[in-house]
C-alpha cells in the first residue's frame, strides 16, 4: 500500500477509536449505578443553560420567596458551593457515594431504583426522591423528617448505610483540607467550612434544579396544541372523577402537585408485618413514660420504616402515612412509592383505581374510583405530559417502555374493586388471605 | 213584538234544550247510541281523563257532580304532584322571602314607581315557590339522579352547614376558585354520585336558591373557611 | 451499633433543637409541618392515640371492662350503595382488631335506611363476622317500613336488659313517633320515606312512650339504686334541637324514672356527631355513625359538648367512625370515640365528673357555623 493509505487507514482507525473512546466516556459509570459525576455536570450544565437564580418562569414569586431560609439567599458563590459538594464522592466513608449517586442528573434526579444503594452496597428501604423542584416541598424525606432543603442535605452523609460518615465534623474534615474548598467556603458564607454551611450550600444549588416547563404548562400559558387531546382528556379526570387533585392540586402558588401532607394509602398495607407492628408501636405508647425510649426500643427490634410518619408524630391518625410527593416529572422517577413498589404509572393509576390498599388507617379520601381502561390511559397521559421539555427525548423512551410493560403487566389492577363490585374490608372481616 | 218574544223564547228553550243534551252527551260518535240501552264516556277537558257513564244515571245534579268529583279525583291520581308546593312545605320550612309590605301605597307619582299589595304578594309566592322547588331537588336522591340513593339533606339537614356566604373562595380540590354552584356540583359528582348539573339547569338554580333562602340573614364573607 | 432509625431520630431531635433557634418567618413555615405541631403539642398529645388495654393505661387504672359500639350504618343493599357498606366493614374490622377483645359490641340502631328486609338482612349479614357478642339496638330507619317486624324477627325484643359484671344495662326503644301517617293514608314506603329524612316536619317527636316507660320502670324495679347503669337509646333522652328529633319528647319523665340511681350513662345513636351531656346523675354520650356526619344543631348544644372539628367533605370519611366505651368500678366510663382518619377522642370520667374542668379533649380545628 502506498504512504497515503497508509496515513487514510491510520486516520480512520484513529478516528474510530476516538469515537470509541468517546461514547465509553459518556456512558462512563461512577460506583453503585450511578453515571460518572464528570458526565453528570456536563448534562447539568446542559439543562441549566440559559437559567438564572431569579424566580423561576411561571412561579408566583412570594411562592418562591417562601422556600427560600433568610440566612440563605441564592448568590452564584452559595450555587457554585453546592453544586461542586453536591458530585463530591468525598463525602462518603469509601470515597464512592455523592449526593449524585443517587440523585443522578442522568435518572431523573434520583436514580431510578426502587430502594437506594450506599456505601458497601448496602441496600436502604426508601425510593430516593427527586431532587427537582424539591425547593417546593414544605418538608424532605417520606416522612418528613427533614424540614428545609438544608437540614435534608446533612443527613444521608452520616447515614451508616448511605454515605457512612461517622458524623458531620468528619465529614467537614475530610474536605477542609483542600484551598480550594477554603477558598469556596470563604466566598460563600465568609466563614471556614463547616457542616452546616455543607447543607446551606447544597441546599442552595438544589433550588437551582427547577423544572417546571413541561408540555402542560405550555398549554395552560395558551398553546392549545401543547398537550395531546388524551392528555386534556386525562387533566380534566385528574381534577375530576379520578380525584387526584384532592392530594395532588397543582397551582400557582404550588406549581408541583403535592399538599404537604402524609396520607396512609395503603402501600404500606402491603408488608405483611405492617398491622403487627402499628398495634406494637400504639401498645409501646400506650405504657407511657419516656416515650423515645420505647420507640427506640421498638426501632432497635424492628423496622418501623413502613410506619411513615407516625415515627415522627407519634399520633394515631398518621400511622402508614408517607407525603404526598410531587407529580412533576413522574416520567423520570420511575418506580414509585415510597418503597418504589410501582414500575409504572399505570401501576401507580391501577392502585388509586382499586381504592388503594385496605387497611385501618386507610386515609379516607381514597375510594374506588371506577375509572375505565381508556380514563386511565388519559390520566396517564396527562401525567407524562408533566415532563419537562428539557427532558423530553429521555421520557419518551420511557414512556415506551412503560406502555410496552403496562400492555400486558399490570399487578395491581383489579376491575371488581375498582368498580365497588367487591369491598377490600369485605375480605377482611371473612378471614380470606388475600 | 209578541210573536218575536215567542219566537225569542222558544229558541232560547231550544239552545238550553240541546245544551242540556250537550253537556249531558259526549262529542263522540257513540253520542247517537247514548241513548239506548248502551253507556257512554265523560271526557275531562284535558282530553285523556274518562269517566263511564251509564244510559240509566238520573239527570240529577247531584249525580252530575258525582260524575265531576270522579273525573277530579281520576286527574289527581295522575297527577300526584299537583300540590308540590303546598306538600313540600308540610315536610320542610323554608325561611320566608323578605318582607316588602311597608312598600305597598308608596308612590312617588309615576307609573312603575306604585308599589301594590298585589306586587308584593307576587313577589313573595313566586320567590319562595321555587326555594320549595328547590327544597324538593335538595330532598330527593331521585330528583338529583343519585345512583346511590343520597340526597343533600343527608349531610346537609335543612342546608345546615353549606356556608353559601363564603363563596367565592379557592378550593384547593377543585383546583380552581369555585362559587356555590361549583361546590355543588362537586357534591353532586362525589357523595351524591350522579351526573354533575349543567349551569342553567333548572335543579342547580332552584337548589341555589334553596341553600340561599335557608342561610337568610347571614352577612357575605368570601373566601372563609 | 444504633440501628438507622434511632440516627434519624436524633438528627431529628437535633432539628427541633435548631427549630427553637429559627427566626419568625422560618418557623412559621414550618409551623404547617408536624414538626411545628408536635412541637406546640407537645411530642405525645395526650388524645392522640386509642392505648391498647395495658396495666396503667392513660384513661384510668380501674377500668373494669370495655365494649365496643358501631352505630348509624345506614345501609342500602350493596348494588344500591357500597359506600355505606364498605363504611360497616370497616368498623367491623376495626373491632375485630381490637386486642384485647371487648366485651360484647353495641349496635347502637339505623341499621338500614329505609327499613327495608334486603337491608336489614345485609346488616345482619355484615354483623355476623363480629368476633365479640352483639347487642342490637333499634333505630328509627329500622323500623317505620314495617313498625319492626323484620328486625324482632331478626334480632328479637327492642326492649331489654341485661346484668354484666355487676352493671345493670337496659336497651329501650326510645325513636316511637305518634301516628302521623294513618290520616295521611301514608303506604309504608312513605311512612318510612318521612321518617327517614332528619329535617322532615311531618312526622312526630321520638318519644319513649308510655308502654316502655312502664316496661323500663318494671325492669328497674328490683336494681339497687347503687348499682351502677347503662341504657342504649337511640334518641338522646333528652331535648337538644326538636327539628331534627335530637329529642327524646318525654325525656323528663324518663330522667324521673332513672334519678335514684347513683351513677347513670346513656349511650344514644341518632346525633353522628361527637356529643355529651349531663343532667343530674345522668351522663350522656353519642356515638359517631360510620356512614356520614350530622352538622350541629344550630341551638340547643349541651355544655359539656366539645364538638368535633368541621367535617371535610374531600374526605369522605372524615367525622365517621366507630368506638369503645370503657366503664369504670364506680360505674362512670370513658367515651372513646375512634374517628377515621383523626386522632381518637376520649370523653372521660374525669372530664365528666369534674364537670367539664378536667382532662378536656382538644377544641375544634374548624368550628361549625
Amino acid at each position: 500500500m502506498s504512504a497515503h493509505r497508509w496515513l487514510s487507514l491510520a486516520c480512520m482507525l484513529w478516528v474510530a477509536f476516538a469515537a470509541e473512546r468517546a461514547s465509553a466516556q459518556a456512558q462512563a459509570k461512577a460506583p453503585h449505578g450511578a453515571l460518572a459525576m464528570s458526565e453528570q455536570e456536563k448534562r447539568l450544565d446542559k439543562l441549566l443553560l440559559g437559567k438564572s437564580l431569579g424566580v423561576p418562569m411561571r412561579v408566583v414569586p412570594s411562592a418562591w420567596a417562601a422556600t427560600i431560609p433568610e440566612d440563605n439567599a441564592l448568590t452564584p458563590e452559595r450555587v457554585a458551593l453546592g453544586r461542586k459538594l453536591f458530585f463530591d464522592v468525598r463525602l462518603s466513608a469509601d470515597g464512592t457515594v455523592a449526593c449524585a449517586t443517587c440523585h443522578d442528573v442522568s435518572r431523573g434526579f434520583t436514580d431510578q431504583r426502587p430502594v437506594s444503594e450506599g456505601i458497601g452496597g448496602k441496600l436502604g428501604r426508601r425510593n430516593a426522591p427527586t431532587v427537582m423542584n424539591a425547593t417546593f416541598l414544605t418538608t424532605q424525606f417520606w416522612d418528613g423528617r427533614a424540614v428545609l432543603l438544608e437540614d435534608q442535605a446533612k443527613l444521608p452523609i452520616v447515614n451508616p448505610i448511605e454515605m457512612g460518615m461517622p458524623s458531620g465534623d468528619a465529614a467537614v474534615a475530610k474536605i477542609a483540607g483542600d484551598a480550594d474548598y477554603q477558598k469556596e467556603f470563604q466566598a460563600a458564607y465568609s466563614r471556614a467550612p463547616n457542616y452546616e454551611d455543607v447543607g446551606r450550600a447544597i441546599a442552595a444549588f438544589e433550588r437551582t434544579l427547577v423544572f417546571l416547563d413541561a408540555p402542560f404548562d405550555r398549554w395552560a400559558d395558551g398553546d392549545s396544541k401543547a398537550m395531546s387531546a388524551d392528555a386534556v382528556k386525562g387533566f380534566a379526570l385528574y381534577q375530576g372523577k379520578a380525584r387526584c387533585v384532592t392530594c395532588h392540586p397543582i397551582n400557582g402558588a404550588n406549581p408541583i402537585g403535592s399538599d404537604n401532607r402524609f396520607h396512609n394509602i395503603g402501600v404500606s398495607a402491603r408488608h405483611q408485618d405492617f398491622e403487627s407492628l402499628a398495634k406494637r408501636a400504639l401498645a409501646e405508647l400506650g405504657k407511657g413514660g419516656d416515650t423515645q425510649a420505647a420507640i427506640d426500643r421498638l426501632a432497635l427490634e424492628t423496622d418501623m420504616s413502613e410506619l411513615g410518619r407516625f415515627t415522627v408524630t407519634k399520633r394515631q391518625s398518621d400511622i402508614g402515612a408517607f407525603k404526598t410527593e410531587q407529580v412533576r416529572n413522574v416520567a423520570l422517577t420511575a418506580p414509585y412509592m415510597h418503597d418504589g413498589s410501582m414500575q409504572t404509572l399505570w401501576d401507580v393509576v391501577d392502585h388509586y383505581n382499586r381504592g388503594g390498599e385496605a387497611n385501618p388507617y386507610l386515609d379516607g379520601g381514597i375510594e374506588p374510583l371506577a375509572l375505565s381502561e381508556a380514563e386511565i390511559n388519559d390520566v396517564v397521559a396527562f401525567l407524562f405530559a408533566l415532563t419537562d421539555t428539557r427532558f423530553a427525548a429521555q421520557a419518551a423512551k420511557i414512556e415506551a417502555a412503560q406502555r410496552a410493560r403496562a400492555k400486558t403487566i399490570r399487578p395491581f389492577r383489579d376491575n371488581d374493586l375498582a368498580n365497588r363490585r367487591k369491598i377490600p374490608f369485605e375480605t377482611r372481616i371473612r378471614g380470606e388471605k388475600k | 213584538m209578541r210573536v218575536r218574544v215567542i219566537r225569542a223564547g222558544a229558541l232560547l228553550a231550544l239552545s238550553a234544550l240541546a245544551g242540556f243534551w250537550l253537556l249531558r252527551g259526549t262529542r263522540s260518535a257513540d253520542a247517537a247510541s247514548a241513548r239506548g240501552s248502551e253507556s257512554a264516556e265523560v271526557t275531562l277537558c284535558d282530553g285523556e281523563t274518562k269517566v263511564p257513564l251509564a244510559a240509566d244515571a238520573p239527570k240529577t245534579p247531584e249525580a252530575g257532580q258525582k260524575i265531576a268529583d270522579e273525573l277530579m279525583r281520576k286527574w289527581r291520581e295522575k297527577n300526584p304532584d299537583r300540590d308540590w308546593e303546598a306538600e313540600e312545605r308540610t315536610h320542610h320550612t323554608i325561611a320566608p322571602a323578605a318582607d316588602n309590605s311597608d312598600l305597598v301605597g308608596a308612590t312617588q307619582g309615576g307609573t312603575y314607581g306604585e308599589i301594590t299589595a298585589r306586587d308584593v304578594a307576587t313577589w313573595k309566592t313566586e320567590s319562595e315557590r321555587f326555594v320549595v322547588a328547590g327544597s324538593k331537588v335538595f330532598h330527593s336522591g331521585a330528583e338529583l339522579g343519585s345512583t346511590i340513593g343520597v340526597s343533600c339533606d343527608m349531610c346537609h339537614p335543612d342546608a345546615a352547614n353549606t356556608h353559601p356566604e363564603t363563596y367565592p373562595k379557592y378550593q384547593v380540590q377543585l383546583g380552581r376558585v369555585v362559587l356555590l354552584r361549583d361546590m355543588i356540583n362537586w357534591c353532586i359528582e362525589h357523595p351524591v354520585r350522579a351526573q354533575p348539573l349543567a349551569a342553567d339547569d333548572p335543579r342547580m338554580r332552584a337548589l341555589e336558591a334553596y341553600i340561599y333562602a335557608q342561610r337568610k340573614g347571614t352577612p357575605l364573607n368570601y373566601g372563609k373557611r | 451499633m444504633k440501628s438507622v432509625e434511632t440516627k434519624y431520630l436524633e438528627a431529628r431531635d437535633s432539628l427541633f433543637e435548631g427549630l427553637s433557634k429559627l427566626n419568625r418567618r422560618e418557623f412559621m413555615k414550618v409551623a404547617g409541618a408536624a414538626a411545628g405541631a408536635a412541637l406546640a403539642q407537645g411530642i405525645l398529645p395526650p388524645h392522640s392515640f386509642t392505648p391498647v388495654r395495658v396495666a396503667n393505661a392513660a384513661t384510668g387504672g380501674d377500668e373494669a371492662f370495655r365494649f365496643a359500639y358501631i352505630s348509624d350504618s345506614h345501609l342500602y343493599t350493596k348494588d344500591v350503595n357500597d359506600r355505606f357498606v364498605r363504611g360497616l366493614m370497616r368498623a367491623v374490622d376495626d373491632v375485630n382488631r381490637m386486642d384485647p377483645q371487648p366485651d360484647f359490641v353495641l349496635y347502637g340502631g339505623d341499621l338500614a335506611q329505609l327499613g327495608r328486609p334486603e337491608e336489614l338482612e345485609t346488616g345482619a349479614q355484615i354483623l355476623k363476622d363480629l368476633k365479640a357478642p352483639v347487642r342490637m339496638m333499634v333505630g328509627e330507619h329500622d323500623w317505620y317500613f314495617d313498625l319492626g317486624e323484620k328486625w324482632r324477627s331478626l334480632f328479637g325484643a327492642d326492649n331489654y336488659s341485661f346484668e354484666h359484671k355487676g352493671v345493670h344495662f337496659v336497651t329501650l326503644n326510645s325513636v316511637v313517633e305518634a301516628d302521623f301517617w294513618t290520616a295521611k293514608g301514608l303506604t309504608p314506603a312513605e311512612r318510612m320515606q318521612t321518617v327517614a329524612g332528619l329535617d322532615n316536619g311531618s312526622q312526630s317527636s321520638f318519644t319513649v312512650g308510655d308502654a316502655n316507660r312502664a316496661w323500663l320502670a318494671k325492669d328497674l324495679e328490683g336494681v339497687k339504686d347503687s348499682t351502677p347503669l347503662v341504657v342504649f337509646s337511640h334518641s338522646p333522652l333528652y331535648k337538644l334541637y326538636k327539628k331534627w328529633n335530637f329529642w327524646t319528647d318525654d325525656a323528663e319523665e324518663v330522667q324521673k324514672i332513672l334519678k335514684r340511681f347513683d351513677t347513670v350513662t346513656v349511650i344514644h345513636g341518632h346525633t353522628h356527631q361527637l356529643l355529651t351531656n349531663r343532667i343530674g346523675n345522668i351522663s350522656f354520650h353519642g356515638m359517631l355513625s360510620t356512614a356520614w356526619p350530622w352538622p350541629y344543631a344550630p341551638q340547643g348544644l349541651p355544655e359539656m359538648t366539645i364538638q368535633m372539628s368541621r367535617p371535610d367533605p374531600f374526605n369522605p370519611n372524615d367525622g365517621c367512625g366507630d368506638g369503645q366505651v370503657a366503664v369504670h368500678a364506680d360505674g362512670m366510663v370513658d367515651k372513646i370515640y375512634d374517628l377515621w382518619n383523626r386522632n381518637p377522642v376520649t370523653v372521660s370520667r374525669t372530664y365528666m365528673k369534674s364537670n367539664g374542668k378536667e382532662d378536656r379533649a382538644p377544641k375544634p380545628l374548624l368550628a361549625s357555623y
